[in-house]
């Protein structure tokens, strides 16, 4: 058996992450391995600490406190969905203030399943059943490739959005203790842009996929800095952002993407 | 989830009142989840503040897949890291570690775990040791690991909430309790 690491013993502890044969294996050893007993051991009593550190505990009148802020702004929000939905006409667009990823999961899985639904809902528009008349059946084709484009706009929009992030980031920090978080965010960014790139291909967006392609390079730039690179490459990667306006640009495109991704079927 | 059905279909006709019993059950959790995360009370409840917006202008969105509790966590999780970029003043200039030590096995050094008179006092030391460490953690593998320990999450659900791969994700939670282990480090030397 693969000798078992300390970060397997980790996924082990949490039961999350490996194989369940790797899993068994790995209980299997602890029975029998002293060494491997210990060193489970030590992870254990770690984490017993980790959970023995005390959080600072809210005052009472958090809740009451929190109510006060949030009610008026859930009457704000309320009221613009209101005319929105009475009129019919899109309120002004809030400023972007906050990403709201996880309505959107953004992760290499998600991207590919996104593929299959994009090349799914086309094939099925196309192989639509057949309908008393050839108008029927092309209206039911159009729709459907409609929804796999909105069902592509929202996942690229959120996607932009993360993108936008990891380059406000790299123009605006020196701070080195947050590449690694921004390397990883980037290299999966690197990962989902290629396949969203090539389901705006599929789907007809010329425009878009070729948008996409053009970040590719600067997200491989990210995703491969360290934190010991010379001041001249950072300062190089702000004069790129600056000169080609490009935290502009993902801008643009999200915002058209998002319109896209709400409009009516 | 029965019960959330009643005060959920209201606040989504536009009751806002109907949200005031989510935010009366549910702040104290949140705020202790998003201290986790920012290490500072006020982000926490600018975080929290921001988290039930959200979730109030997204209840369309629940889908009754999760309980709302843990949807809701989710949620503040996203809000707490956008409290920290907002500010940057809690990002550490600390040098980050080698990253040849990524990997390397790390349980087999023996600390001294050794009771001792002043058990009290090596106890209080422990802690503030592991509550320094975690603020020098990225936000990235606090928010990892505070999902995966404190919150229970699944490395999918992690990776989903942090836009991060299963890989990145298992990387940012072995990074943290790396980091957490090597805290206690200098316990061995004066022993």
């Amino acid at each position: 058996m693969n000798p078992i690491s300390d970060d397997e013993l980790i996924l082990y502890h949490y039961r999350d992450g490996l194989e369940p044969s790797r899993l068994a294996k790995i209980a299997t050893a602890l029975e029998s391995a002293g060494e491997l007993r210990e060193r489970y051991r030590r992870l254990v009593a770690l984490l017993d600490r980790v959970d023995a550190v005390t959080t600072a505990e809210p005052d009472e009148s958090l809740a009451a406190r929190t109510w006060e802020r949030l009610a008026p702004r859930l009457d704000a929000a309320h009221e613009g969905k209101r005319n929105v939905d009475t009129h019919g006409v899109r309120r002004a667009r809030a400023p972007h203030k906050q990403r709201t990823r996880w309505h959107v999961p953004i992760v290499f899985s998600a991207a590919a399943s996104l593929m299959i639904a994009v090349a799914i809902g086309y094939q099925a528009g196309r192989q639509s059943a057949p309908s008393p008349s050839p108008l029927t059946q092309t209206a039911l084709s159009a729709k459907s490739g409609m929804m796999a484009a909105r069902v592509l706009d929202a996942y690229v929009a959120e996607h932009l959005r993360a993108t936008e992030g990891v380059l406000l980031t790299a123009a605006n920090t020196d701070a080195r203790s947050t590449f690694a978080d921004e390397r990883d965010i980037a290299a999966s960014l690197v990962v989902s842009n290629r396949l969203y790139a090539l389901a705006a291909a599929r789907a007809g967006d010329a425009r878009l996929a070729d948008f996409l392609r053009q970040l590719e390079p600067i997200l491989i730039e990210l995703a491969n800095r360290s934190p010991d690179s010379p001041i001249q490459s950072t300062n190089g990667l702000r004069d790129y952002l600056r000169r080609t306006d490009l935290l502009f640009q993902v801008r643009v495109t999200q915002a058209r993407v998002s319109a896209n991704g709400t409009r009516e079927t | 989830m029965s019960d959330e059905l009643g005060w959920l279909d209201a606040a989504r006709r536009g009751d806002r009142n109907a949200f005031r019993p989510a935010v009366d059950a549910n702040s104290r959790p949140l705020f202790v989840l998003c201290v986790r995360i920012t290490r500072d009370a006020m982000l926490a409840e600018d975080a929290v503040q921001e988290a039930f917006f959200n979730a109030y202008k997204n209840l369309d969105c629940f889908d009754g897949r999760s309980s709302f509790k843990t949807w809701l966590h989710r949620i503040a999780v996203n809000a707490a890291l956008e409290q920290l970029r907002r500010h940057g003043t809690h990002v550490l200039a600390t040098p980050m570690p080698d990253d040849d030590d990524d990997g390397d096995d790390f349980l087999d050094r023996q600390l001294d775990e050794t009771p001792r008179p002043d058990q009290h006092v090596h106890g209080v030391e422990i802690g503030r040791r592991i509550a320094d460490e975690m603020e020098r953690l990225t936000p990235l593998e606090r928010a990892a690991f505070v999902m995966r320990h404190h919150e229970g999450e699944s490395l999918e659900v992690i990776g989903q909430n942090l836009s991060l791969n299963n890989s990145a994700s298992k990387q940012a939670i072995f990074r943290a309790v790396r980091k957490l282990r090597g805290a206690l480090e200098p316990l061995r030397e004066s022993s």
